[in-house]
């Protein structure tokens, strides 16, 4: 029971990167990550129950409410200071992007086959449908030129990173995951005061722009 | 208190009181004090190593060994030149009126932010901890890269710090991964990640989940350690990065990131056989030196030069270690030693030159910049002497060695090709350095007659070249060249005891 709600969850999570990839408003693309992050939470919440772990609680609060909220919350902010509502033309269009995707998430998938026997009660789907993710997110990041979608992009494969903490090993140690949270979080502040910077300098936050240095 | 604990303290408490504005003479004194202090407190962590003792902290999530004390010892000695080469720095551009009060309090508090965390990189044993140091690592630099806040400086910081994080993430997810690995047989707890203890159950982690953790973990620390294909970042954070930043880069975090690198390959030894990290190590590592040979060639900026100068030494040091074997691993483990010694003069040399010439691009300094730059160019003469491996300075025996281990080896066919990429370097960075100290300047071409050329190195005459004077900057880059030649010759025998106990971490784990 719980097993397929931690499925589905992850599934979710899936869909989420998929409509992404699929539209270019950036609004539209911070609140999918948003409810990505909360599926990460309610992933947390399900192994918690399961393995009777408190300490997954703490972290899947931890996710909901920096992931799930404060991130969204800064980033729609950061867009909102520039002014900027939409990504341009990628470098690769919509439907070709989609269907790599698709691509991407069978390979995910097969390689995700091996784990099948390590993983402790969970099904190995839920490693699978994060190395789609991870996959995905990196094809996100190079055809996409907005810095806004490539940070997403790049919270996106964190993402991918603890669903397979939470889902194959039921948790990293605390310690560990509140060290990373407090990286990821520093990371982000530092990826938007850059993003203000380069807007600020070039009135623009496309990254294609960033082309001065070669060779 | 813990000695090992007191090494880290030291340089983070300099940081928190670097990031106070006040005025600048004792703040640059609490800079020098704070790295000198935790540079003799390194040393004496590594002595009580040598005397026997394993120094750890944290219920073992820090733990000196043999590697640790090594690349601890070789970052604090980093630290401290660039610290001293900082204050140098800043009064330079004090008195050319380039850097504000904020910029100063930013550098003073980030130079020992960035050592702190390399220091915690260097003496981490928990794979865990080992990953939120580099990742802390690639915080404290980000604003070092983007110091002068120019165009190009915010398009590298924005590169380095997007292109880190995306390897950082492949890392973190290899740890996981490793984590998960061993959840039969280590549990769950915080010391599951410990590397004593995944090294120790080597043999009953899953395997396939070792080798996809092997795969992302690799490349994600490669990422970082700038290997090629991914030291797309490197150039261009070298060359906007402020030459104390850029030495921290170049041979501080090339270490750590080597450290991070090779503490996976033994996880990935000890449970897959020594085959798959050592070739993926080897691949990468040839892969560099490969790639850097014709960015050396067409090369147009002295720091980029450097950059692939070191893309082209992590490389080596790559191969070193994927040859696997002691002889390899210990001409590895000797390279990364003199590369510490050595490349600080070129790095420091160069900006000094960069600083006097108003700009590092070669179009700008112009040739010859011997005969108006001497001392700076003699310097980075003798730097490039050394950094390229020639006889009779260190690199070259490091080299010889790692090249005999390679071709007493199964690989001969990907050790002929190192070494031809190697003997292009050489000439290549060799031709760019003599082109610009020794090539003919916008001084040396008022000669008349058919004869005289106006070479497309002549430079841009009538840029204003500052006089050389004696400071405290020319002063570290003298003493950093004293060291550097010295250790050629001669190096302590605590310091080959280290690299000796280094190379048993490798080899043998312990």
């Amino acid at each position: 029971m719980i097993q397929d709600f931690v499925l589905l969850c992850a599934a979710g999570m899936l869909v989420s990167i998929y409509l992404m990839v699929g539209q270019k408003a950036l609004v539209v693309a911070i609140r999918l990550y948003g409810l990505q992050s909360l599926l990460l939470g309610a992933v947390g919440v399900a192994m918690g129950l399961a393995e009777h772990r408190t300490h997954l609680f703490v972290t899947a609060g931890l996710t909901v409410a920096l992931k799930g909220i404060v991130i969204p919350l800064f980033l729609l902010r950061v867009i909102d200071r520039v002014g900027i509502r939409r990504e341009i033309e990628p470098y690769l269009n919509v439907p070709a992007s989609l269907l790599l995707c698709l691509g991407l998430t069978v390979v995910g998938y097969r390689v995700s086959l091996g784990m099948a026997g390590a993983s402790q009660g969970v099904p190995h789907q839920v490693v699978g449908v994060a190395l789609s993710m991870v996959l995905i997110g990196l094809l996100l990041m190079v055809t996409r030129r907005k810095a806004i979608t490539q940070i997403l992009a790049l919270l996106t494969i964190e993402n991918a990173v603890f669903l397979v903490a939470v889902g194959a090993t039921a948790g990293m140690p605390l310690v560990v995951e509140l060290g990373v949270s407090f990286d990821v979080i520093l990371a982000v502040l530092v990826l938007g005061v850059l993003v203000n910077r380069i807007v600020d300098r070039f009135e623009s936050m496309d990254t294609s722009r960033l082309s001065n240095l070669k060779g | 208190m813990n000695l090992l604990l007191a090494t880290l303290a030291a340089p983070l408490a300099t940081a928190a009181i670097g990031a106070i504005p006040g005025p600048r003479r004792p703040k640059e004194a609490v800079l020098l004090g704070g790295l000198g202090a935790t540079f003799i407190l390194a040393l004496a962590t590594a002595g009580r190593f040598l005397a026997g003792e394993t120094p750890a902290a944290f219920s073992g999530a820090l733990r000196v060994d043999g590697l640790s004390a090594l690349v601890l010892v070789l970052t604090a000695f980093v630290g401290l030149l660039s610290g001293l080469y900082s204050v140098g720095y800043l009064e330079r551009n004090e008195r050319a009126g380039f850097v504000s009060a904020k910029r100063r309090t930013e550098l003073l508090a980030l130079v020992p932010a960035y050592v702190a965390a390399m220091l915690l990189v260097a003496v981490s044993n928990n794979l865990g901890v080992l990953w939120i140091a580099v990742e802390a690592t690639t915080l404290a630099s980000v604003f070092l890269v983007a110091f002068h806040n120019r165009d190009t400086s915010l398009e590298a910081a924005w590169k380095f710090l997007v292109l880190g994080s995306v390897g950082l993430a492949f890392a973190l997810l290899g740890t996981v991964l490793l984590f998960a690995s061993g959840q039969g047989v280590l549990g769950q707890d915080m010391s599951a990640l410990d590397w004593t203890r995944l090294l120790a159950h080597a043999g009953d982690l899953h395997p396939f989940t070792v080798k996809l953790a092997v795969v992302f973990a690799l490349v994600g620390y490669a990422t970082k350690a700038g290997l090629a294909p991914m030291h797309t970042w490197k150039p261009d954070a070298y060359r906007e990065a402020p030459s104390p930043a850029g030495v921290l880069m170049a041979v501080g975090m090339m270490n750590c990131s080597l450290y991070a690198l090779l503490r996976v390959h033994l996880v990935s030894k000890a449970a897959l056989g020594p085959e798959f990290s050592g070739r993926l190590l080897l691949g990468l590592g040839l892969a560099s030196v490969l790639v850097a040979t014709p960015f050396i060639l067409v090369q147009w900026n002295l720091k980029r030069l450097l950059a692939y100068s070191s893309v082209e030494h992590v490389g080596i040091m790559a191969v070193g270690f994927g040859l696997g074997g002691e002889a390899a691993a210990f001409g590895a483990l000797l390279h990364m030693a003199y590369h510490t010694f050595a490349k600080p003069v070129a790095f420091f040399s160069a900006g000094t030159l960069a600083q006097l010439h108003g700009s590092s691009d070669f179009d700008a300094i112009g040739g010859g910049t011997l005969g108006r730059t001497p001392v700076a160019s003699g310097l980075l003469l003798l730097a490039t002497l050394m950094v390229t491996g020639s006889p009779p300075f260190g690199l070259f025996w490091s080299e010889m060695t790692i090249l005999k281990a390679g071709f007493l080896g199964p690989h001969l066919a990907v050790i002929a090709l190192f070494l031809a990429a190697l003997v292009v370097l050489f000439c290549g960075f060799f031709y760019q350095v003599g082109r610009l100290v020794l090539g003919e300047g916008p001084g040396l071409v008022l000669g008349e007659g058919p004869g005289l050329v106006l070479g497309p190195d002549a430079g841009t005459p009538g840029r204003p070249v500052r006089p050389e004077r004696l400071d405290l900057a020319m002063g570290t880059t003298l003493v950093a060249a004293v060291v550097a030649v010295v250790s050629s010759f001669y190096l302590p025998g605590s310091l080959i005891a280290l690299i000796r106990a280094a190379v048993r971490v490798v080899e043998a784990g312990t």
